[in-house]
């Protein structure tokens, strides 16, 4: 492999695992250039060719960058598919996916480009060639992957082809290989679209269809539709028994549509099981749109789809039901298939997420006659009998997906029988005791898991029903005293529950019970381990209002005192000690657990090994010894505070325990949008000449010049001077605001790193600040910097806030030729004719290059007084030829001679970085288009 | 009804993971982004949509006990879609993964009804289709059934884009990836007016031969006590090989059962299957039995592709288990009694290709001395000494019954590997057995039954077999989980 294969293998591997890294560091257009560049040439690979178009056929977005640089790109690879020798058909196959993704992502599809349409013509005429058909050629992959392109283009921008109907049906009849899936798909989707385009135009009826079908509506029409105005029909149209359709009324007068629709659903067995589904659903929505053609057409197909092994098949009979409810399908056809679901749902030849998904569909049955309302929350269909149900009861050999969906399918199914004392419930409660068994017995993390989330799901059904719910808290306790590092979970599930089921007082059990349990246990019985859980649970305890504490702290007074636990000089169990008495400083109750807590907190303070502990310890304790209980609680009490306690808030980020709230306290708070942004400041208008006439002629000018780079840092930066405001919105506690820190970071690799800036203050009423940035580049190109600032408000509050990004422009980074001001504007004229000298002889990074346009003389005047006037080095009243230098830091230059010939106005550049010429132009672009229009008036 | 990405993960326990594979659809995107309006939420780039796969899995920090984004109680449905929670309150759904061992396939089918509130899994067509999608890849990619090994895998994953190109240029599958058949076959012509399947990528020429092979697969749970109710099951699956000529030949195959057999239940069928009786698809076990249920003969008219297929499978309620189990331990001053008797049911034919019985000792030290005695085969002691492996050979005795005796002292000191479900009494063996020539429904497929309509007479040939999975016998002095919750309640 030659290295710039495999260079560019490597490149494009790089740019699809991370493109925004990719392309932070290179520039898209330039990339974009050069990959077409490459597929161009002919002396790389087809197999290294296709991996070129990889990124266009998975990003064209991030690639083409506009409308018009899609149609560029996508004229380019029309011309490369010309060229293409037919045999590379696997290539050829590519292209017109990428030409495809190009053109639809660009939306020139939409709009009717010129290339989408010469694209269209295109594919068409592959589609058309079956000339394959006796050479029984590769050419056939050819028109399969043309068909698909025209299905996505008409999927992407319906009824683009509505006026082709009748020529992409005579060629799905036409064809028997085992490409006519390809064209059955086609002639579907756009069948499809054109009914439903009928639909919605009013008035329509049988005689419009008879038309588009034939092929005769009016010749007026464009050869390929333009669109209409909403894309509705995008999506789906079968919403189910609550979804409205758009009709057709045609009467039963739709003969034609009849029979292409049977011989439709005919070659349907044809089809592969993935493409009979998309037919099957097109077909299911024409039907649903036309009540002319009795559902029943699609009659024969059921038993074959009910009776099948895949997933999709089966699932599109689902979809019918939903569609045509009874009128498609008998009571007793629904009872079949609600069976036939539970079936599927246990199946064991089948998989696991597909089975799931059944059970989803159970939840989800399209009955005929529903009596909820049609939202999406799931509901049991009536039919679905506890004992039918039974067939899915969960057991120990589930595995924990099929558990918890099982679980949750019979809890609702027993909630709904609302059997209290049933046996099926009983049995629920035993797979669960069971599983907790299996925990209990070393279950690993994801049956731990799977348990608490089933314990869960039954609590939230089954909360009411004491004898399970009481016997399910002592379990857990018993199960958390062999198991400690259960404690997360035990505490995630009461407070979930407490969340969950505000009125039940579950969670509370539970907590009093782990209490008991924790306290209850002989000293010299615990491990530091397990006593590190023990303290968590305990503290978690104390923030129950209604759970008395004093066995909590006699706990505690007992393991600070014994001396076979090491508590003694342990910062991180002296911590959650320290946490416990926190909370209970907080509890309603503390008056009568004065003395015992005290006397906690100054064995802690006097005894304990650590003295971070020791300090906290003592603080407490005189918290404890000094406020009224009312005040400690103002004091301790964290994160419920809003508006006006601000004050509170920051004192108490000190009298934390160790805990996770202490870094969010401690944090600076977010702005939940942006306050501030930076916007370009006014230009003052800067009359100076930027070069004395009556300076000195320099001899070696060029030389002179160039020395001057010896030093790195000579005219290295750009100045840009942005102001500082608030944005649009007016929340009063940001009127005035101080000591802002701006922090910029880069989004590309192109200019060095900018250090935090200072702002003083920002006051609503007063002018702006103005913040000058100074940008250092390593490649002069266009830039996007993401800003945050920290900034503090009046009540001492400390935010973080995000920035508008500011968009640095290529024309913000021209500088004048930086000579030393004395020059003569003759030397640097000098200057620039042996860089352009240079530039042209030279093979180097440097290139030449030619941009024209209509200008008629004064407006040539006005843009280079109004655009270039700093960079102009020529005299500004001249007629011949105006010469306009711009530096662009670090060192690149761009020459341009502009010469107003007879046509049109002609810039020659020239540039000692090609990369930036694509810059250039667009960049004349815009300022000349500006011109044009004006022009024009 | 398309795909909008499609990724191929690897990883090893949760550690290491990383994207194998992976394509946007970006056509499909635009549709997405139409659809969705304000609701739209952009794919991700490859990296954090691998960390947010593993997380919802629960595969991430597989060193940490609880991490509380994880392992919340709170019951999402994880699969087969997931949801993955981006920055704020974005979320991507519906996220379709199929595991199978290391390797995560996954794909993110477009929503195409509105997607405001919510709309369930079930109305969603791209859904099946990616189960679908995700279930052939799976298959090309790793073959059936058999561990993601490591050259061949990688060979199949750099076949990808180009066999994408051929079964899903743009989004929208038009095919499973084949496997076997090359990716740019070319395809044969079919000269005349019928057309040709779209899957079925050639023609056969030469001999005409029809294979067809019925498999059993029996599971059962037996405790050996009198509270407890035995459980055993039979599925069935008939896989068939036709090398017939034509571009769509009818071929018809047709299941019997015995006079007195139980009707097949749960048929499921091969989509290539032209036209299914509906007395066909009546009999289902999550039914009461109906005596007059349709008990055969079962007749299955199909055109069969190329390859290999599963024409149908089902399930069967048999009388008797085949071997009847029972284990007994106890624990005697320090030393654990074990007592097996095994009997294999009259009706079973007693020649096995192999039969074997496991008796692990998990969650124990290892095994020290161990002192048994058999009646039949051979017992092994495996290297890691927590496993007793009993080799039953080709047949049983004459009485058709074996029983093995033992007393092991556990004396080791590395503890064994762990498995919940064996733990001190709570213990099981598992058989391991295939019988050529039966199975236990009594299902066959008779040869002069299989009518091909073609010119050549082709070769027929038939064969059944049984196999055992999950064919547990508890030890009856200890407690067992339940394993079917059907005949509990």
């Amino acid at each position: 492999m030659s290295t710039m294969t495999s260079d560019w293998l490597e490149r494009v591997g790089s740019f699809r695992s991370c493109p925004s890294k990719f392309l932070s560091e290179t520039n898209p257009e330039v990339f974009l250039t050069e990959l077409l560049r490459e597929l161009r040439d002919d002396r790389a690979s087809y197999s290294v060719k296709m991996v070129l178009l990889s990124p266009l056929c998975e990003y064209p977005t991030l690639l083409c960058l506009s409308d018009p640089a899609g149609e560029e790109t996508a004229l380019d690879l029309m011309s490369v598919f010309a060229q293409c020798p037919p045999a590379s058909t696997q290539f050829r196959c590519q292209l017109l996916v990428a030409l495809t993704c190009v053109l639809i992502s660009s939306s020139c599809v939409r709009i009717r480009s010129r290339a989408s349409l010469d694209f269209l013509g295109l594919v068409f005429q592959v589609v058309r060639d079956t000339s394959d058909i006796s050479r029984n050629g590769p050419q056939r992959s050819l028109r399969a992957t043309a068909c698909d392109c025209l299905r996505e283009l008409e999927d992407c921008c319906p009824s683009l082809l509505t006026q082709h109907l009748e020529l992409l049906g005579g060629l799905r009849q036409q064809e028997t290989s085992g490409l006519h899936q390809a064209y059955v798909g086609l002639h579907t989707v756009v069948l499809r679209n054109a009914v439903y385009r009928l639909s919605q135009e009013p008035g329509a009826g049988a005689e419009h269809l008879k038309a588009l079908l034939g092929g005769t509506t009016s010749a007026d029409q464009d050869s390929f539709q333009t669109e209409g105005k909403d894309s509705a029909g995008l999506g789906s149209l079968i919403l189910g028994p609550m979804g409205s359709v758009p009709t057709l009324h045609t009467g039963a007068d739709c003969k034609e549509l009849k029979s292409i629709l049977s011989s439709l659903l005919e070659e349907s067995y044809l089809l592969t099981p993935l493409y009979q589904v998309v037919l099957l659903h097109r077909l299911t929505e024409v039907v649903a749109m036309v009540p002319g053609v009795p559902p029943a057409i699609l009659r024969a197909q059921l038993l074959r789809l009910l009776g099948t092994s895949e997933v999709c098949l089966f699932h599109v009979a689902l979809l019918m039901k939903g569609a045509f409810t009874d009128s498609l399908f008998s009571a007793e056809d629904e009872a079949f298939v609600l069976k036939r679901l539970v079936v599927l749902s246990q199946h064991p030849v089948l998989s696991t997420p597909e089975k799931l998904f059944y059970m989803d569909c159970i939840l989800h049955f399209p009955e005929n006659r529903p009596i909820s309302c049609g939202d999406s929350d799931e509901a049991l269909p009536v039919l679905l009998t506890p004992q039918l149900a039974a067939a899915l009861l969960p057991t120990l050999f589930n595995d924990g997906a099929t558990l918890l969906a099982r679980l949750r399918l019979l809890s609702l199914v027993y909630l709904e029988e609302g059997e209290v004392g049933g046996r099926g419930l009983a049995y629920l409660y035993d797979q669960l005791m069971s599983l907790l068994r299996v925990v209990e017995s070393g279950g690993n993390r994801e049956i731990v898991v799977t348990f608490f989330r089933a314990a869960f799901l039954f609590l939230l059904s089954f909360s009411h029903v004491e004898q399970f719910c009481s016997g399910m808290s002592r379990q857990l306790c018993q199960l958390y005293l062999q198991h400690p590092q259960l404690a997360p979970h035990l505490i995630n599930m009461a407070n979930q529950t407490q969340e969950r089921l505000s009125e039940s007082s579950w969670a509370s059990g539970l907590l009093r019970g782990l209490q008991k349990a924790i306290t209850e246990v002989p000293p010299a019985q615990l491990t530091l381990q397990a006593l590190g859980w023990h303290l968590k649970v305990l503290a978690r305890v104390a923030e129950e209002a209604e759970i008395g504490q004093r066995s909590s702290l006699n706990f505690l007074s007992s393991v600070i005192a014994s001396s076979s636990l090491s508590v003694g000089g342990n910062w991180r169990l002296g911590n959650c000690v320290l946490g416990v008495c926190r909370c209970v400083l907080l509890h309603p109750t503390l008056d009568s657990l004065l003395i015992p807590l005290a006397d906690i907190l100054q064995h802690l303070s006097c005894y304990h090994g650590d003295t971070d502990i020791q300090d906290h310890a003592r603080l407490y304790y005189s918290l404890l010894t000094t406020l009224s209980q009312e005040k400690l609680v103002a004091m301790l009490a964290q994160g419920s505070t809003t508006g006006g306690h601000q004050v509170k808030k920051r004192m108490l980020s000190c009298l934390m325990a160790e805990s996770e709230g202490l870094t969010s306290m401690l944090t600076a708070h977010q702005t939940s949008q942006p306050i501030l942004r930076l916007t370009e400041a006014p230009q003052q208008l800067e009359l100076k000449q930027n070069c004395d006439p009556q300076g000195t002629e320099v001899d070696k000018a060029s030389e002179t010049y160039r020395a001057q780079f010896s030093d790195p840092h000579f005219a290295s930066e750009i100045p840009l001077k942005y102001q500082l405001t608030h944005t649009e919105g007016s929340d009063p506690r940001f009127d005035q605001i101080f000591s802002i820190r701006l922090h910029f970071s880069l989004t590309d690799r192109h200019y060095e790193q900018l250090e935090d800036m200072s702002v003083p203050c920002l006051f609503r009423e007063r002018p702006p600040p103005i913040v000058k940035l100074r940008l250092k580049p390593r490649q002069p190109y266009p830039t996007t910097l993401h800003i945050s600032a920290i900034f503090t408000t009046r009540d001492g509050f400390s935010w973080h806030t995000e920035l508008p990004d500011v968009h640095v422009a290529f024309q913000q980074v021209f500088l004048p030729l930086p000579a030393p001001p004395n020059w003569a504007p003759g030397s640097r004229l000098k200057v620039f004719q042996e860089l352009w000298d240079e530039i042209c002889s030279e093979a180097g990074d440097g290139a030449v290059s030619l941009f024209c346009c209509q200008l008629r003389g004064p407006s040539l005047k006005a843009l280079l007084k109004e655009h270039l006037l700093p960079f102009l080095l020529s005299d500004p009243s001249g007629e011949e030829e105006f010469r306009v230098l711009v530096f662009l830091p670090p060192q690149n230059h761009v020459l341009l001679k502009i010469r107003a010939e007879e046509d049109a106005v002609h810039f020659n550049m020239a540039s000692d970085n090609w990369q930036l010429l694509p810059h250039v132009n667009s960049y004349l672009l815009t300022v000349t288009s500006d011109r044009q229009l004006l022009a024009l008036f | 009804m398309s795909l909008r990405a499609l990724w191929i993960v690897s990883h090893e326990k949760g550690e290491n993971g990383s994207i194998r594979f992976s394509r946007r659809f970006p056509t499909v995107e635009y549709r997405a982004k139409r659809l969705a309006g304000s609701s739209y939420v952009a794919v991700p780039e490859d990296s954090p949509v691998l960390q947010l796969i593993l997380l919802e899995l629960g595969l991430s920090s597989p060193n940490k006990p609880y991490v509380a984004q994880r392992d919340d109680c709170i019951y999402r449905p994880r699969s087969p879609a997931l949801e993955l929670p981006l920055n704020g309150k974005e979320t991507l759904w519906p996220v379709l993964s199929v595991s199978q061992g290391s390797l995560i396939l996954a794909c993110l089918p477009l929503v195409d009804v509105p997607s405001e509130p919510r709309p369930p899994l079930a109305s969603l067509l791209s859904v099946s289709q990616g189960l679908t999608f995700l279930a052939g890849l799976q298959t090309f990619l790793l073959g059936s059934g058999a561990k993601p090994d490591g050259d061949g895998l990688a060979s199949r994953l750099a076949m990808l884009p180009s066999v994408l190109l051929q079964v899903c240029p743009l989004g929208t599958p038009l095919d499973v990836p084949l496997v076997g058949v090359p990716a740019t076959s070319t395809v044969a012509t079919s000269a005349g007016t019928q057309k040709q399947p779209a899957w079925k990528t050639g023609l056969h020429r030469g001999r005409a031969m029809v294979n067809v092979a019925v498999v059993e697969t029996v599971r059962s749970m037996q405790y050996g006590n009198q509270s407890r109710q035995d459980l055993w099951d039979v599925y069935g699956t008939v896989t068939c090989k036709c090398e017939v000529e034509g571009v769509l030949p009818n071929v018809t195959v047709t299941l019997s059962l015995p006079q007195n057999g139980s009707p097949l239940q749960d048929i499921l069928v091969h989509p290539c299957v032209t036209s299914l009786d509906s007395s066909i698809l009546t009999a289902s076990s999550v039914d009461n039995m109906d005596s007059s249920a349709f008990s055969g003969p079962y007749k299955f008219p199909f055109s069969p592709p190329l390859e290999p297929f599963r024409l149908c499978s089902y399930t069967s309620q048999v009388p008797v288990p085949p071997i009847l189990g029972l284990y007994r331990l106890k624990e005697e001053d320090n030393q654990l009694c074990v007592l097996v008797s095994l009997k294999l049911h009259e009706t079973v034919k007693n020649t096995f290709e192999y039969c074997e019985a496991q008796l692990p000792f998990f969650n124990r030290n290892q095994m020290g001395n161990v002192d048994v005695k058999v009646s039949s085969g051979q017992v092994e002691v495996t290297k890691e000494k927590n496993l007793l492996v009993w080799a039953l050979g080709q047949k049983f005795p004459k009485s058709r019954e074996v029983t093995l005796n033992a007393k092991i002292i556990f004396s080791g000191v590395s503890p064994g590997p762990s498995d919940p479900l064996c733990t001190g009494l709570t213990a099981y063996i598992k058989l391991l057995f295939k019988v050529p020539e039966i199975t236990l429904s009594g299902c066959y497929v008779d040869q002069h039954l299989v009518q091909v309509y073609s010119s050549a007479k082709p070769r027929i040939l038939t064969s059944r077999e049984l196999l055992s999975k999950e064919y547990f016998i508890w030890n009856s002095t200890g407690t067992a989980p339940v394993s079917n919750g059907q005949m509990m309640v």
